[in-house]
């Protein structure tokens, strides 16, 4: 059955010769390795989040009123609501963190060096948007928690100069958080940001197709960049295994191991996206102490901080933004191996940790 | 050939595996999509009988659908869901000539129920009520 309607596809798409470019004859490099399945493992995280936000709108109310209380209903009444609601939770926890590992895999393996530039573009801006996505739909509950943490964070925009105040309050719809940013964080969190992270994975992945997949610089002597300007010029891997069945197979062991983690997630550590006061309504008039933001957010938040004027706290993120964003143009050696790169090592490891020490300091301030 | 049947092993086994999961998967998005119980509205409805004067009649949710309760000129009552048998709209109550009208596609009702014109394929579901003590019991 299966074989006919194959056989029928095939006679009118010719989809036999897409499996076997795409598919067995797409040959990847012979030392590849697991950290390259990250990014199918992003597209399983990214449609998990759209089909639980799609569910989550069959209950959901986005006004300010019921916000709150159409939450609590998907979280004790609907079956299973509390199922969904966390993997969408979890799940945006879980997209930063696998982003972030996607992204240090390829500052290591100097993946984003040329003719990658703009792949490292595409990627380093879907990460701000996923970081965008997760702030406007911290706000969707309307509990004490989102409502704060949306006051801060909109606040902090406050510092630039001259347009500051005004930012903040086009940002709110108001002077203050209220319905008006309820409703514009949610058109911007189910509406405009899934399109636009929609379309720049699919540039992302188009610029992939284009350049071909970089091999590793491990296990082999050349390590150097082989890339050279005259012309465009597919990296093949001839030779190489192929993705069907082959790497297939490590896509898929890759995702049976985040589900395994994300699921556990689930089960064992409910809370761990919420804080106690994500389960009282929103109070413009009470303010809690230590409110926090998500723990992605506490570096910018501990550094902002620490600086004695909050500009001069934005301007170094939004230098460090800088940096990250066009890193391709700026390293342009051509080495690629991150033991021959110690400056680079150095550099990355340092900002590791001081991203991690900045975190912990805001977690615990 | 032992390779050829290490093979299919494995591919039973993950396509057993895709099945567990899709019905792992599935079982909560269809609970969390079904309708819930006990939702279609009360089983039984009471009305206060001098609530309806003859020739008038009174629309009203019940078991999860519309019903509509009339007292024809002749003073009986009749009780009756309100959904034209023909593609589900509800049917209006026109006073003067005492009859139904579905205003989708102008399928017409007696008091009774029946078709009295239009595409209705059916008459109007008649719906059991007591009267007691003044009050009409539904269902």
């Amino acid at each position: 059955m299966l074989n006919r309607l194959y056989r029928w596809l095939d006679l009118r798409y010719g989809i036999g010769e897409i499996a076997e470019k795409e598919l067995t004859g797409y040959l990847l490099p012979r030392n590849i390795n697991e950290w390259y399945s990250l990014g199918s493992v992003l597209l399983v995280i990214f449609a998990i989040q759209v089909v639980t936000g799609m569910l989550l709108m069959i209950y959901y109310v986005p006004d300010a009123d019921k916000a709150f209380k159409s939450v609590s209903f998907i979280m004790n009444e609907v079956p299973f609501g509390w199922f969904i609601r966390l993997c969408h939770a979890v799940g945006s926890n879980m997209m930063v963190a696998v982003l972030l590992l996607h992204m240090f895999s390829t500052l290591m393996m100097g993946s984003y060096k040329a003719p990658r530039e703009l792949n490292w573009v595409t990627g380093f801006t879907l990460f701000a948007l996923v970081q965008g996505i997760s702030l406007t739909g911290y706000l969707a509950p309307w509990s004490q928690l989102s409502f704060w943490a949306t006051t801060v964070a909109t606040n902090s925009v406050s510092a630039i100069p001259v347009l500051g105040p005004t930012l903040v309050e086009f940002l709110r719809g108001g002077k203050l958080v209220g319905p008006a940013t309820l409703g514009r964080f949610f058109a911007l969190h189910a509406a405009v940001l899934p399109v636009v992270i929609a379309a720049l994975i699919g540039a992302h992945l188009f610029f992939l197709k284009r350049t071909g997949i970089s091999a590793p610089p491990f296990g082999k002597d050349e390590t150097a960049n082989p890339f050279e300007a005259r012309e465009y010029h597919y990296q093949g891997h001839p030779g190489g295994i192929p993705f069907f069945p082959n790497y297939a197979l490590q896509d898929l062991s890759s995702i049976s191991i985040y589900f395994a983690v994300f699921l556990a997630v689930v089960f064992f550590w409910p809370n761990m996206p919420f804080t106690p006061d994500a389960f009282v309504p929103a109070d413009p008039f009470k303010t809690p102490a230590h409110i926090k933001p998500e723990w992605y957010f506490l570096a910018n938040y501990q550094t902002l901080k620490i600086f004695p004027s909050e500009l001069l706290g934005l301007s170094v993120q939004a230098a460090a933004m800088t940096f990250l964003a066009l890193l391709p143009f700026i390293d342009r050696s051509p080495e690629r191996h991150p033991l021959k790169r110690p400056l680079f090592l150095t550099l990355v490891i340092a900002g590791i940790l001081l991203w991690i020490a900045l975190s912990v300091w805001g977690h615990l301030s | 050939m032992e390779n050829e049947g290490r093979r299919k092993f494995l591919g039973v086994c993950v396509a057993g595996c895709t099945v567990a999961a899709a019905a792992a998967a599935g079982y909560p998005v269809l609970r969390y999509l079904a309708p819930r119980s006990g939702q279609g509205g009360a089983a039984k409805l009471v009305i206060p009988a001098g609530e309806l004067k003859e020739g008038d009649a009174k629309f009203f949710e019940f078991a999860g659908s519309s019903a509509v309760l009339i007292k024809t000129n002749s003073g009986q009552l009749v009780a009756l869901s309100a959904v034209c048998t023909h593609l589900g709209c509800i049917v209006q109550w026109v006073k003067e000539k005492q009859q139904f009208l579905c205003p989708c596609h102008g399928g017409q009702f007696s008091t009774d129920g029946t078709v009295l014109g239009g595409p209705p394929p059916r008459p109007l579901a008649k719906i059991p009520f007591t009267v007691t003590e003044g009050n009409i019991t539904i269902g």
